[in-house]
């Protein structure tokens, strides 16, 4: 049986029929076309598919559709709008904290996140953070000095 | 597979009651979304009860008692206050913060999994589960509710509402401590809970020991907290707890470790989960490290 959905994604009004077991990642790409949230695990490991609902980052793979009905999602293409994500962007860019980049929507998702709710965070609050985004390129540690970039950026000006 | 939307506990308890054993509650999703796309479970109908507000409600008067819908993110933050920090200590460690921000309690408990991070410090605090259906409640101890790998004693129709924990008395201290090979995002290889409650004298009055990953079930080991229990710490009693523990679990080989160096990790732990506990109640106790 489908079910009716009304929500925001990315500051806009959307509607989806879904299917009962129908998750968060399948509307966002099949239906709304937003393929900047990636596939990767597909069980809540890797953190490809982050997405924010509320404010907060979850593994839009494996939650439920059903359970988005009246609130507010915003992906990657919602950030890239925002301040703090289009800082966290560049600042990745500027670290090399992309190689193949398949990961990286996750990883600004909840960098973004992060630094919205502690805009000084320290670097085992950034370790702990990101611990739900897996990136098999970096070895992490030019992720962790783009944060540091922003935050930095932040304190200078 | 339908959904059945619900928006109160009571319509909640009619579709289970009109579904039964076809209906699946579904909370965060976490764990069951995952189990749906592996075909591991396969209900007719799923209960999303994500919108029932008043199970994510926290008291914490004497004791504690925890709505099934509070996420491992609120957990972590310590909400419970000094006396629990083995709760919070161990829902900081259910998968990253994606995980923690959607997955509940009250599913961390019905999941049952023998590695589940969140139930060693429930049985150290001796947590009943509450249980609402249309026909009434009942409550009954957590170490009775689960009952074998992924098996618990909720019937079909049974809603999982509420866990309450005894309370902390001064002189207490309690730990989680889980081996992994990361810290996060890891099924625990073991999971150990303790909680010491010290009497006169710095002698052990009550002492609680849980642990995961060691058995088909999330279990206590009764016998090693009885010999804590009217002792004062020292090595070559936690040594004596050690081989009490090794005897009432029975880990096995998986992909994740040995069964033999599961075994391997209780002295340690054990030794290290006892200082903590004495130092938190604020006794002067320093075990040495094996």
């Amino acid at each position: 049986m489908s079910s009716g959905l009304a929500f925001a994604v990315n500051g806009r009004g959307v509607t989806a029929v879904i299917d009962g077991a129908a998750t968060l990642l399948d509307v966002i790409r099949n239906d709304l076309g937003l393929t900047g949230t990636k596939e990767g695990c597909t069980e809540g490991e890797c953190g490809a598919c982050t997405v924010l609902i509320d404010g907060k980052p979850v593994h839009s793979c494996i939650y439920p559709a059903v359970s988005v009905d009246g609130h507010s999602v915003v992906t990657i293409e919602g950030i890239s709008g925002s301040e703090t994500g289009r800082a966290v962007q560049e600042a990745f860019w500027d670290a090399g904290g992309i190689q193949c980049g398949f990961c990286t929507p996750g990883f600004i998702v909840t960098v973004t996140a992060l630094l919205d709710s502690n805009p000084a965070p320290s670097e085992d609050e950034v370790r702990i953070a990101l611990a739900g985004n897996i990136c098999r390129c970096t070895g992490y540690s030019q992720i962790l000095d783009a944060v540091d970039g922003v935050v930095s950026g932040k304190e200078r000006a | 597979m339908k959904v059945r939307r619900v928006t109160t506990t009571e319509q909640a308890l009619e579709a289970l009651a009109e579904h039964g054993s076809a209906a699946q509650p579904l909370a965060g999703g976490t764990d069951v979304m995952v189990q749906l796309s592996r075909s591991e479970i396969s209900p007719e109908v799923l209960v999303p009860i994500h919108e029932l507000t008043e199970l994510s409600a926290i008291e914490t008067n004497g004791g504690a008692r925890i709505g099934a819908l509070v996420t491992h993110e609120v957990l972590a933050g310590g909400v419970l206050g000094s006396g629990y920090r083995s709760v919070a200590e161990a829902a900081r460690t259910v998968g990253g913060w994606q995980t923690q921000a959607v997955g509940t309690l009250g599913g961390n408990i019905c999941n049952a999994s023998p590695a589940a991070d969140t139930l060693p410090p429930l049985l150290v605090h001796d947590a009943q589960v509450e249980l609402k259906s249309r026909a009434g409640s009942r409550s009954l101890g957590l170490d009775e509710f689960l009952v074998g790998r992924r098996q618990t004693l909720r019937a079909p129709d049974e809603l999982l509402v509420a866990v309450g924990l005894s309370e902390a008395p001064p002189r207490s201290g309690d730990v989680y401590l889980k081996v992994g090979r990361r810290s996060a995002v890891e099924v625990a290889i073991v999971g150990l809970a303790m909680r010491l409650v010290f009497g006169e004298g710095e002698r052990i009055a009550m002492a609680r020991i849980a642990l995961a990953s060691v058995a088909p079930v999330p279990l206590r080991a009764r016998k090693a907290e009885a010999l804590l229990e009217g002792q004062a710490l020292d090595g070559a009693l936690l040594d004596e707890v050690s081989v009490a523990v090794l005897a009432a679990i029975s880990p096995i080989d998986d992909l994740r470790a040995s069964a033999s160096y599961r075994r391997l990790l209780i002295p340690g732990l054990v030794r290290r989960a006892a200082s903590t506990c004495a130092r938190r109640a604020g006794v002067s106790y320093r075990v040495e490290e094996v």
